[in-house]
């Protein structure tokens, strides 16, 4: 039966430590200067009723990806599991599924000349039944990943109790990356 | 300082940069220049007698050929990977308008460079090296009876080169400044444009024994047509977004305000590429004064207006994105 992954991002826990990005640079061997992941930290507020706000910058895996939907050759292509995959030897770098991505999550490795973005470490990582790196590596488990066909899963459970935030949603693009946005909140 | 994040540049890098813009400038040009030959050929050829094509039919096949293959020239060796291009020809993906504009210039091209061997059948068959070539125009000519169907065939097939370069850009909602319904039909009237000048230009400066005079009004008179229904256009196309959801307003006020390209827009697309023509057909060519030297530094300036328009829809795109 085919996978429905999510993974979620829960702003309350996000200390923006970066560990994932660096994890992501590790396993993925990604080059200087590009980033399959990147999480910004901003202060909002006024003072003194100042607050963070964090995003994660990655690939969404869309359920509706307009970068597979552009792409000339198919190189960009979609699994059975419903994630977003590049095909690096059909892939003749035209840059269309770059500029078709809502979420600036992909570009050019620089060494191979083709285009990368976040696999959710699907071949090195979560195909062998492993966490992606980002989602084992950080310290307070603002990052959880799963299955959401799995029913008592973390991921299912959390769903269930969360009030969820899907970036872009207005686009109907149906990322598989979900915010658990703060409930603090930031009086501006 | 620098963010704890790292580089931020992958963001905002312009990833289709002066080679995209200037391809679709050449497919325009392309497309525009065989649509008014064509236009010509149809309207103001009387007699059909292939020996004497007037001037601007003449133009239109030497320029429509030779721009698409520039064009396409620029295209590949803008890819990451020029020599997997032929990937593009095995595979195609129908939802994307690069596979589909690929197909429609496989049915161009070719049919363009057959376009040129008739229109200068004689002159080919003059040069030995081009002799081998004799076969093919023989074989061409011996569906004389279907000239007219393949002409048509060829309009159509230019009007789909014209346009599938607005649908390009226009198929991506990322970009608010691309993705407008507008911008085929704007890319369309521009190469129009861009055609009629090109036609006049070449023709004036190469084939003036064969000028006819009486086209080239023909013509004036549809670039005239043609930018008094580009103006209203970019109206549109800047109202549209304007009054568009998410980020196409903010879009397109940084888009006609901000830095270099709103400047661009102004002085180049709206200002030498629109306004210059216009008061030059005011004032020069409505008391028929038809001076060559007017005509030519119209004709280039249309050209440059038409370039800018491209160049700034891709940069500014790319730059201004809410
Ligand atoms: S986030 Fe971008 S790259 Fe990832 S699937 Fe969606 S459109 Fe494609
Ligand atoms: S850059 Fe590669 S993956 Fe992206 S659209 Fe072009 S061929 Fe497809």
């Amino acid at each position: 039966m085919p996978k429905q992954y999510r993974l979620l991002y829960d702003e309350n826990l996000c200390i923006g430590c970066q560990a994932c990005s660096v994890a992501c640079r590790v396993e993925n061997s990604v080059p200087d200067n590009f980033f399959r992941l990147q999480v910004h930290v901003q202060t909002k507020g006024v003072f003194p009723n100042l607050g963070m706000s964090y995003e994660r910058l990655s690939c969404m895996m869309c359920e509706n990806p307009p970068c597979v939907s552009v792409c000339p050759t198919h190189a960009s292509f979609q699994s059975k599991d419903g994630l977003v995959h590049i095909d690096e030897k059909t892939c003749i770098t035209c840059k269309y599924c770059i500029l078709a991505c809502p979420y600036h999550a992909r570009f050019v490795n620089p060494l191979k000349n083709v285009v990368e973005k976040c696999t959710f470490c699907y071949d090195t990582r979560v195909s062998k039944e492993l966490l992606p790196a980002c989602v084992s590596t950080c310290p307070t488990e603002a990052l959880s990943f799963g299955d959401m066909r799995q029913k008592g899963s973390l991921v299912e459970q959390k769903s269930q109790k969360e009030v969820l935030v899907f970036p872009k949603a207005h686009l109907g693009t149906k990322p598989k990356v979900a915010f658990i946005p703060s409930r603090k909140g930031v009086k501006v | 300082m620098s963010p704890m994040w790292g580089s931020v540049e992958q963001y905002s890098t312009i990833h289709w940069s002066w080679a995209i813009a200037i391809y679709l400038f050449l497919a325009g040009l392309s497309s525009g220049s065989i649509i008014v030959a064509l236009l010509v050929k149809w309207n103001r050829h009387e007699r059909s007698n292939s020996s004497i094509w007037d001037a601007m039919i003449k133009a239109g096949a030497v320029v429509a050929p030779t721009a698409i293959f520039l064009g396409l020239f620029l295209l590949v060796i803008d890819l990451g990977r020029p020599f997997s291009f032929y990937w593009l020809l095995v595979r195609y993906n129908i939802t994307s308008v690069m596979s589909l504009g690929v197909l429609f210039l496989l049915i161009y091209t070719p049919i363009v460079v057959v376009f040129m061997l008739l229109v200068f059948e004689r002159n080919v068959i003059k040069h030995p090296i081009l002799a081998p070539l004799e076969g093919l125009i023989n074989l061409v000519k011996s569906f004389h009876s279907y000239a007219k169907i393949i002409e048509y065939f060829l309009f159509v097939a230019a009007l789909c080169v014209g346009s599938y370069t607005g649908f390009l850009l226009s198929a991506l909602y990322a970009i608010p400044l691309w993705n407008s319904p507008l911008l085929p039909v704007l890319f369309l009237t521009s190469s129009l444009s861009s055609g009629v000048a090109v036609n006049i230009l070449i023709g004036l400066l190469f084939f003036k024994s064969t000028i006819n005079t009486e086209s080239i009004k023909y013509l004036l008179v549809l670039d005239t047509r043609v930018i008094l229904t580009e103006l209203p256009l970019l109206a549109l196309f800047f109202i549209g977004m304007f009054y568009a959801g998410g980020d196409a307003p903010q879009a397109a006020r940084m888009a006609l305000t901000e830095g270099f390209w709103a400047g661009i827009f102004w002085l180049g697309v709206i200002g030498v590429g629109l306004g210059l023509p216009l008061l030059t057909v005011i004032v020069a060519l409505r008391s028929h004064v038809y001076r060559v030297g007017y005509i030519i530094i119209n004709s280039m300036v249309v050209i440059l207006g038409v370039l800018m328009l491209r160049y700034y829809i891709i940069y500014a795109g790319q730059i201004y994105l809410g």
